[in-house]
């Protein structure tokens, strides 16, 4: 053994650290959520106001998470340029988007957002995913930290009870479904229906709504119901099922690209020619309906409330135009949008900029307030017959979504069906 | 035990039992989630680092900790049962698999334990009244109890800090024990340690599932951390991430899984501030970097500085006698520089 050291001289390493220790803890911290002496919440100051975006950067879902940044920076860097967004109490400022990658990770999502609290971050918004967002959804109330216009289905971040500090932007499932249950039963004649959905709370979404639209119309009857699972890899023997019922409506709420591509394929192999409902994420007429020859069709049926930049009928639209041109100079994204994220993202900032100039004061309540006083704003790049509304309970700031009809190019408008 | 040690341990002790009351909120978050993914480094360590077999399903552990915590909370359930149900439920799954896994052995082990998260994460979606589906689920036991006067952040930091710090002194006391070097002969050579009454079979199953359980506790703090679970927290990504991240620490090293977890955890938050559209570039760049510089990992580095500086010294100093060179080696001297004696690689 080595040579001992006197008891003498641990004793004093411990009361020395004790010492400085509890002199240390002497020194509290500031209370959490207080900015300048003036009342300001943190992250706003009378020239400027940061935002923080937790979104997928990396990963699988980089592609439509980068356009959720790129969206919101190009709307507010052309702001910025023009001078910046004059707020309600007569000040100027000047917006700062600041990034966090989360790699579509919870627990990530949930250290970007204590790390915005500690970056002096006034409101987290237009992040992508439902996971990532509900994992710092209890954190953001408990801290009373505005997580608006986020982009997710979820209705919870819609319920104010629940969610007093977050709102949706985009339509949740239920919109989509009902919004085509809706024209259907504005049409004329009989309909049969067959219903195929994903087994969880996306195709659960989809199917309440449409059922909740077309009850009581006598004009459409459901014939067929089956389910699958996301992790399935085909759906032949769903399909084989529904075919028999003789349908001539099929409602497909399916989220996984590769099987609606196979679904298209199949049905015109078994000689089932119905027209389809696709939701808005698996209806791309590239990715998708090509492929998956749908113009043997009918009718394929989608819902949307962006302009497509990508389709010629609004290749020289103005709000396009702009749009383009401000997505390159300040959003950092040089190519045509390929998810339609980045459009949302651009209008989740016109949003935001209304919400600005009617907030009183530099605060977070007001902010909230103001918010959710928005009503009948058609913001650029939005669909004509859709608008923002942020004033409904239970309702997404975007609720309203218009049916389109593939016309073996592009989605143009349906006014009925048929 | 030398009573400096003790002395160094109390201050050592001391620190971080005031640390949360001083530091800012944020730095006491990040160290919350770098006690949840040190543990689960840990129980790999056991397994991979000090028993030498490959587990690529460690997530799925951390995951089923995470899922029974949250049901066990949102039930009801007294906190203590809840932490033992999280250990137990995922010490049991981890013991079924390893006692078919364990037995084919070699690469087939990690072929299985490959299938673990790929099962789990459809599972999870699947099994929607226990795990609330695809937008999984939620339940806050950790917020700061009115009477403590503490912020949530301080207290996660000692529920944390309770756990991390059992977890990692049995892990120490059990690799420096009987079942240590049990494991260290299985990882060198199965036939040597049959041929000396160490059963490679059993010593594996006890391995397997030593992790599985610290896995389990892993989830349980995950859950305090986060507060919220969902089929993604088990994708299987992320058990690859903590393999980087315990080989990065340092494989077959205790202190090592303390460095991997902090690695995990610490990373992305840097590479998010160089910049965020190239956090998965820069984390390959210093995870290529790290393998290079110091490929027995991080804990490996000041065993390398000291070797440098001997080295040089020795190099300056060429005109001594030439034994004195050897003397500088021999095991008495390494035993002395490392009164841990944790360490698997204490030969060089």
């Amino acid at each position: 053994m080595k040579m001992r050291k006197k008891p003498g001289k641990v004793l004093g390493i411990v009361a020395m650290a004790s010492v400085a220790a509890l002199s240390l803890s002497g020194c509290t911290r500031d209370a959490p959520g207080q900015g300048g002496g003036s009342g300001a919440s943190p992250g706003i100051t009378d020239t400027s106001i940061t935002l923080g975006v937790t979104t997928p950067l990396s990963g699988a879902t980089a592609g439509p998470g980068t356009c959720t940044v790129a969206g919101v920076s190009a709307y507010f860097g052309a702001v910025n340029a023009a001078g910046g967004v004059k707020f309600g109490d007569g000040k100027t400022r000047t917006v700062t988007i600041k990034s966090y990658d989360d790699a579509y990770d919870p627990q990530k999502s949930l250290s970007n957002f204590q790390q915005m609290v500690s970056d002096n971050v006034f409101a987290a918004t237009a992040g992508l995913g439902t996971p990532t967002n509900r994992a710092f959804r209890d954190a953001a109330i408990s801290q009373k930290v505005p997580q608006v216009l986020v982009m997710t289905g979820d209705p919870l971040f819609s319920d104010r009870q629940e969610s007093p500090w977050q709102l949706g932007f985009v339509p949740i499932y239920q919109n989509e479904g009902a919004a085509f249950g809706k024209l259907l039963t504005e049409s004329a004649g009989q309909h049969k229906v067959a219903i195929l959905s994903q087994n969880d709370d996306y195709g659960k979404g989809y199917v309440s709504g449409f059922k909740d639209a077309i009850q009581g119309a006598a004009n459409i009857t459901v014939v067929g119901e089956q389910t699958y699972e996301a992790t399935d890899t085909s759906v032949d023997a769903q399909l084989t099922q529904l075919a028999a019922s003789g349908a001539d409506v099929f409602f497909n709420a399916m989220s996984v690209t590769p099987l609606t591509i196979a679904a298209l394929q199949k049905a015109q192999q078994i000689g089932w020619k119905p027209s389809w409902f696709l939701p808005s994420n698996t209806s791309s007429p590239t990715a998708i309906l090509e492929p998956g020859g749908a113009s043997a069709y009918p009718g394929i049926y989608s819902v949307s409330f962006a302009k497509a930049p990508q389709s010629p009928a609004f290749a020289q639209d103005p709000d396009v135009v702009k749009f383009l041109a401000e997505l390159k100079q300040y959003g950092n994204y040089p190519d045509m949008p390929a998810f339609p994220h980045c459009m949302w993202s651009y209008m989740v900032g016109a949003t935001l900029e209304q919400a600005f100039k009617s907030m009183a004061e530099p605060t977070r309540d007001s902010f909230m307030a103001s918010l959710r006083n928005i009503k009948g704003l058609q913001a650029p790049l939005m669909l004509s017959g859709t608008s923002i509304d942020t004033t409904v309970d239970g309702q997404p700031a975007v609720s309203s979504v218009i049916v389109q009809k593939y016309n073996g190019k592009g989605y143009a408008t349906a006014e009925k069906f048929g | 035990m030398g009573k400096l040690r003790i002395a160094l341990v109390a201050v050592a002790a001391i620190a971080l039992i005031i640390a949360p009351l001083v530091l800012p909120a944020f730095a006491n978050q990040t160290l919350v989630r770098i006690g949840v993914y040190a543990v689960a480094v840990l129980g790999l360590n056991i397994v991979m680092g000090y028993t030498g077999q490959v587990n690529l399903g460690q997530i799925f552990f951390v995951g089923l900790g995470a899922y029974v915590t949250a049901y066990g909370v949102n039930q009801g359930w007294n906190i203590m049962l809840v932490f033992v149900a999280a250990c137990v439920s995922a010490g049991v799954v981890g013991l079924l698999v390893a006692l078919a896994a364990a037995r084919l052995g070699g690469l087939a082990i990690a072929m299985v334990t490959i299938a673990l998260p790929i099962v789990g994460v459809p599972l999870a979606k699947r099994l929607s009244e226990f795990t609330g589906g695809s937008q999984g689920i939620s339940a806050r036991f950790s917020d700061a109890p009115e009477w403590s006067g503490l912020y949530t952040d301080q207290w996660q930091f000692y529920i944390v800090l309770l756990v991390t710090a059992a977890a990692f002194l049995l892990a120490r006391n059990l690799v420096q024990g009987k079942y240590g070097r049990a494991f260290g002969v299985v990882r060198e050579n199965e036939a040597v340690a049959a041929s000396m009454g160490v059963s490679p079979y059993r010593t594996k199953v006890l391995a397997f599932t030593i992790a599985s359980v610290l896995g389990g506790a892993s989830g349980f703090l995950y859950l305090a951390a986060v507060q919220y679970t969902s089929p993604e927290t088990l994708s299987f990504g992320h058990s690859i991430g903590l393999l980087a991240a315990m080989v990065i620490g340092g494989a077959g090293s205790i202190a090592g899984s303390l460095i991997g977890g902090a690695y995990y955890v610490f990373v992305p938050q840097l590479t998010n501030a160089i910049d965020p559209n190239f956090t998965t570039l820069s984390q390959g760049a210093i995870l290529l970097a790290v393998l290079f510089l110091l490929p027995e990992g991080l804990v490996s580095l000041p065993r390398v500085i000291r070797r440098l500086g001997r080295r040089w010294t020795a190099r300056s100093t060429s005109e001594n006698p030439p034994q004195k060179a050897p003397a500088q080696h021999p095991v008495p001297e390494a035993a002395g520089e490392e009164p841990e004696n944790t360490e698997r690689h204490n030969r060089s």
